[in-house]
């Protein structure tokens, strides 16, 4: 018991002081806490200087609470979800949505194929690069002040969508490898979207009932009762063999149409944000940065071409909402940053762990995310100068 | 006046407001209460960013705009409350009854029950007026009485039959 106690403690006060640091600089908080993780768990480096830093073990505490991690992001994500948005900027979003999903999907399957990974490593692969970073985006959408300009409608637009795509696809692929062969596979696909289909109406048409259920005056019985169903919700999922990162999501949009979300949103993120940097921390420890040295190729190609890739597709989506080049520019900038949505996904492939899932993808994602956020971060920073340049050189061709 | 509502996953509301002449404030709510405005020139200019609030401060500032704090003062109506009486300003017309008569003549507070405390005249104020200061048509009595006093003296005043 000391013993993980200790080790409970040594990684959120890790988490702590990576989390001041990185801020300090100006960067994501979400790379340091993966970092911090690499550092103090069990593998490389084991010391620094000769002093051992193997202070944490990937012990069943720190899954558990990594796991939570997992479902409070989706619970949050399904939350703040906006329906009403959804359905008056349908059009506009589904068309950035659906050309953000084929460019940056696409690449994703085409570096899987070209580097000869099977259908599932790849599927997991496209799903990682083609997803960006909400919390990353939306914090530099809010330091730049670009929140208050055009840009923003695109970025969260786009951002939207893919929220809702991350949820099918988690809920697809849990299912798709959860069985042996393809008939177990369809099996409990089926199983999967009935339960999910379930929950959906529940959440759905039990906004009454929701209602009803965490209506008290108390802050400490609300924060059990939020926290208690959404861990009670995701548990059932699990033993059911279906995603509970996607049931939270459900359970999540049930609570949207409700009154309490301000009240979850000041009371319950707290415990989000602890276990979710917790989350972090576990990818980080559970990684071998001895094995990024056999992705190097991969990650470099996965970098430059996913990069352009956004960059494409953002500007084309700023174009379509009738922005200009500056402003479209910046779109495709802003939704460079991936993060925690592609490290939930490679949480689902390191638990099924067959073949590169559990060894060579974690190792890529967590090398990729810290590249991708580090990167996104300092595009946004230097925007203006980069747009300057590429509209000056387009300007000058022109002029030719 | 156009305001445009828009909901950001994971920060809060965003308002647009439109000011007229192309330019546009933007307020942007999170959800720990923080507000920050902005603001746009033209719609096609990047927004500056004003200030930032605490909940707490927004709300304060917002009353002071709402005009809560402070009320504009509206010259023809004033009320100086003094517990139950109050003090009003009374236009002394030309076919009124009072002028030409002596504050003794008018018995004021006899009749109503409220006290003249002033007599303005043109720019003048002739401050605690004694029983024998005349009314002049043209003046103002500053009377001081209950709401209900008040409505006699202007009655007494107004009052051609008196």
């Amino acid at each position: 018991m000391a013993d993980l106690l200790l080790e409970v403690g040594v990684a959120v006060a890790g988490v702590a002081a990576a989390g001041a640091l990185a801020s300090r600089v100006g960067l994501s908080v979400i790379p340091a806490y993966i970092l911090v993780g690499v550092l103090l768990g069990p593998n490389a480096p084991t010391s620094i200087l000769g002093v051992p830093v193997t202070l944490v073990s990937d012990s069943e505490v720190i899954a558990v609470l990594a796991e939570l991690g997992v479902v409070f992001l989706l619970f949050f994500l399904g939350l703040e979800f906006s329906v009403e948005q959804l359905l008056r900027d349908r059009r506009s979003i589904t068309s950035v949505g659906l050309l953000d999903f084929a460019l940056n999907f696409g690449v994703g399957l085409a570096i899987g194929f070209a580097f000869g990974w099977t259908l599932v490593e790849t599927l997991f692969l496209a799903g990682i690069v083609y997803i960006s970073s909400s919390a990353v985006v939306t914090k530099s959408l809010i330091e730049t002040g670009w929140i208050a300009n055009d840009e923003s409608s695109p970025i969260l637009g786009t951002l939207v969508f893919e929220d809702i795509l991350i949820a099918v696809y988690l809920a697809l692929l849990a299912a798709v490898t959860s069985g042996g062969g393809l008939r177990d596979a369809a099996v409990s696909v089926g199983v999967a979207f009935l339960f999910l289909g379930a929950l959906a109406a529940a959440a759905w048409y039990g906004s009454a009932w929701f209602e009803r259920l965490f209506r008290t005056g108390s802050d400490e019985s609300f924060v059990l009762r939020v926290v208690g169903l959404t861990t009670l919700v995701a548990g059932a999922a699990l033993a059911l063999g279906v995603s509970e990162a996607v049931a939270a999501f459900f359970l999540g949009t049930g609570l949207s149409q409700t009154t309490h979300v301000e009240r979850i949103e000041h009371i319950v993120s707290p415990a989000r944000d602890l276990f979710a940097a917790v989350f972090f921390f576990a990818i980080g420890l559970s990684t071998d940065v001895t094995l990024l040295a056999n992705v190097a190729g991969l990650l470099a190609v996965a970098v430059v071409a996913t990069t352009a890739s956004k960059l494409v597709s953002g500007t084309l989506s700023g174009r379509l909402y009738g922005l200009d080049a500056r402003r479209s520019a910046r779109v495709g900038l802003g939704l460079v940053p991936r993060g925690e949505f592609s490290l939930v996904l490679v949480a689902l492939a390191a638990d099924v762990g067959t073949g590169r899932l559990g060894s060579v993808l974690p190792a890529f994602a967590v090398g990729y995310v810290l590249v991708m956020s580090v990167v996104g971060s300092l595009l946004v920073q230097r925007a203006d100068a980069l747009t300057d340049a590429v509209l000056s050189l387009t300007n000058h061709a022109d002029a030719r | 006046m156009t305001v445009y509502e828009t909901d950001v996953p994971g920060v809060g509301k965003k308002f647009e407001v439109e000011l007229g002449g192309g330019e546009r404030l933007v307020i942007v709510l999170h959800h720990d209460g923080k507000r920050e405005v902005f603001h746009k020139d033209d719609p096609d200019a990047d927004a500056d960013r004003l200030f930032s609030l605490s909940g707490q401060r927004a709300r304060e500032i917002g009353a002071i705009l709402q005009g809560a704090y402070f009320q504009p003062v509206d010259m023809d109506s004033v009320d100086v409350p003094l517990g139950d009486a109050i003090i009003e300003w009374i236009d002394v017309a030309d076919g009124s009854p009072l002028a030409g008569q002596t504050l003794a003549d008018a018995k004021i507070r006899q009749r109503t029950g409220a006290s003249v405390i002033a007599i303005q005249r043109d720019s003048e104020t002739l401050p605690n007026p004694s029983p024998e200061d005349t009314i002049a048509a043209g003046d103002i009595l500053v009377t001081l009485g209950t709401r209900d006093e008040q409505v006699a003296v202007e009655e007494l005043v107004a009052d051609d039959d008196g």
